[in-house]
């Protein structure tokens, strides 16, 4: 059973990895959840995570056989939006396009009822811009999840301009139902963790680029003398390079502040391939068995 | 590169400056079981130098981390002069005075008048750069930073810092002597704040400017740090532990070598320093006592 809020149908838009960890969450929390994406193969590869998530923790003895039965009772899937009509809330974690998330919430007034909650789980778009493509803006709000979502207790929640108190108090409560720990933030570029932290990694790049230490001392200076879970080297070949460019260059559009700018090494490493972990090879080179050199 | 060789160290280390960092250095190397000479210029503040060490080593007693007999021998191996002669015969100067200009190069060409052109001198500056200390002294190849982090017994990194004119063997004896007292060095490049506080100061400034703009309250940005970042704790709680002086302290050194933005320290923070909101060691700072 939920934390002290009756269960709820909550709709989860766009199957990807940040959807599939929502679901996770939701589900597990015991409310009624309906995966939905557009795409059938990836929905399906949503629903197998989802799964195989819940089955994972029961074998390691984090969940209850019963909960996970209850969650799995309550997870669908569905290829239209249409399916989320009964929604108490909708999340939608669809790609990180302002005007595909927009045109979702679109649609979803034309679906939804009336007085359901929507949240947007974006991490560096404007939320009062998503929301302006809603017929009730009013009913948006921003959640922002941590990667893992089932693991990280963290959700940033930032109020749209037009964003109303009912639909925000309604959030706080559904994410305390969830387990997890809110900040409230303001509605700003890359919010409050990414803001801090993407102009951090680049003056790490940049340090390096300036020939100030080798990356694998970086590291070790960041983890022992700031004790960091990670050091900024070992943290950007696990989240990969082109991800935290795109991060890092959407955050530098709407700012405008150099910091924010991703550093020239780091377009020559995508250009030679050198995603991170993902291309066995980053700042570090990887092989099956892990980290071999620096 | 081919790797010098290193000079092996073995004492006496002479540390000028019985502060709370003089006193953490000598206290490690003596653990260590170099014997370590301290210059202070009077007998009260040897005095007080040698009962924070060993109220610290008292306090591992309690902890059960440090035995008695240890504490006796590192006591033991620690000698207070106010005299600069004493220094004769060290092989490692560590310089500890006040993050000063003017007072670090008097104590160094003291010491370095004393224990001649073959010892190897580090300096424990923070903010100044190394490449001006190390023309304070003669043989500037023998000379390069070394800086510890507080408390230095704890925090287990040493910047090793590479000046303009450090020679490679200086840089390869600092990091084994480092090593062999259970540190973990990294050498990095002499440039405003070194490595750490190069990374750590731009990043608090934006956190006081942020705070500032009303990104989040208090408590609220500082959760979020730690548990979407993992750091150990939040800014705002480090700020107030630091110190808003030194922070600003830190940060107009940092800015006035660099003339970089991110270094300024945001107007928030003169109000705060201004106002007397320390944080901890005055009773009021960003969560401590009211919300600014």
């Amino acid at each position: 059973m939920t934390h002290g809020l009756v269960q709820q149908t909550v709709g989860v838009v766009g199957a990807g990895t940040m959807g599939a960890g929502i679901a996770i969450t939701v589900a597990r929390a015991g409310h009624r959840t309906i995966l939905v994406d557009l795409d059938d193969a990836r929905l399906q590869d949503g629903l197998d995570r989802v799964i195989r998530f819940l089955n994972r923790s029961v074998e390691l003895g984090k969940l209850e056989p019963e909960r996970r039965h209850g969650a799995l009772a309550g997870l669908s899937g569905a290829t239209a939006l249409d399916a989320l009509g009964d929604c108490d809330v909708v999340i939608e974690a669809v790609y990180e396009d302002l005007a595909l998330k927009a045109e979702t919430f679109g649609r979803l007034s034309g679906i939804c009822r009336r007085d359901a909650v929507f949240h947007t789980n974006t991490s560096t778009l404007s939320v009062t811009a998503i929301a302006a493509g809603a017929t009730w803006p009013e009913r948006v709000v921003g959640t922002h999840y941590c990667n893992p979502a089932p693991l990280m207790k963290l959700v940033e929640v930032a109020r749209a301009r037009q964003t109303g108190e009912e639909a925000y108090q309604q959030t706080l409560r559904f994410l305390e139902s969830l387990g997890k720990i809110c900040a409230t933030v303001q509605d700003t570029p890359g919010f409050l963790v990414n803001r801090f932290l993407i102009p951090f990694e680049n003056d790490c790049i940049r340090a390096l680029e300036a020939g100030v230490a080798t990356a694998a001392s970086i590291d070790r200076a960041v983890e022992l003398g700031l004790r960091y879970p990670m050091g900024p080297f070992r943290l950007l070949d696990i989240v990969g390079l082109d991800i935290h460019r795109a991060v890092s260059l959407a955050l530098y559009e709407q700012l405008r502040d150099p910091r924010l700018a991703p550093p020239p090494l780091v377009d020559r490493m995508i250009a030679a391939g050198e995603l991170g972990r993902k291309t066995g090879s980053g700042f570090y080179t990887y092989d099956t068995a892990g980290m071999f050199g620096g | 590169m081919m790797t010098p060789e290193p000079r092996r160290i073995v004492g006496p280390v002479a540390v000028l400056g019985f502060g709370t960092m003089g006193g953490g250095i000598a206290q490690l190397y003596a653990q260590a079981g170099f014997v370590v000479v301290v210059l202070e210029v009077s007998e009260e503040l040897l005095d007080r130098g040698r009962d924070r060490v060993d109220a610290f080593l008292q306090d591992g007693i309690r902890r059960g981390k440090v035995s008695e007999e240890s504490r006796e021998a590192t006591l033991g191996r620690i000698r207070g002069t106010t005299d600069p002669a004493e220094l004769a015969g060290a092989d490692l100067v560590i310089e500890a005075v006040a993050e000063e200009l003017d007072a670090k190069l008097s104590a160094l060409a003291l010491a370095a008048d004393v224990v001649g052109e073959g010892a190897i001198i580090g300096t424990n500056t923070s903010s100044l750069s190394v490449t001006e200390l190390a023309n304070g002294v003669p043989e500037p190849a023998r000379f390069a930073g070394l800086h510890f982090f507080n408390p230095a017994q704890l925090m287990p990194l040493v910047e090793v810092v590479r000046a303009l004119q450090t020679a490679d063997e200086t840089v390869a004896s600092l990091i084994d002597v480092s090593h062999r007292i259970g540190k973990e060095p990294v050498e990095v490049a002499d440039r405003p704040g070194f490595l750490v506080n190069s990374l750590l100061i731009p990043y608090l400034n934006q956190v006081i400017q942020s705070y500032d703009e009303g990104l989040s309250s208090a408590e609220d940005l500082d959760l979020a740090v730690e548990l979407g970042l993992g750091y150990p704790m939040g800014p705002l709680k480090l700020l107030d532990l630091i110190g808003l002086d030194v922070h600003l302290h830190a940060a107009e050194a940092a800015y006035s070598q660099t003339r970089r933005p991110e270094f300024a320290p945001p107007p928030l923070l003169r109000k705060m320093v201004a106002a007397g909101y320390l944080g901890k060691k005055t009773g009021r700072g960003f969560r401590t006592g009211a919300e600014p």
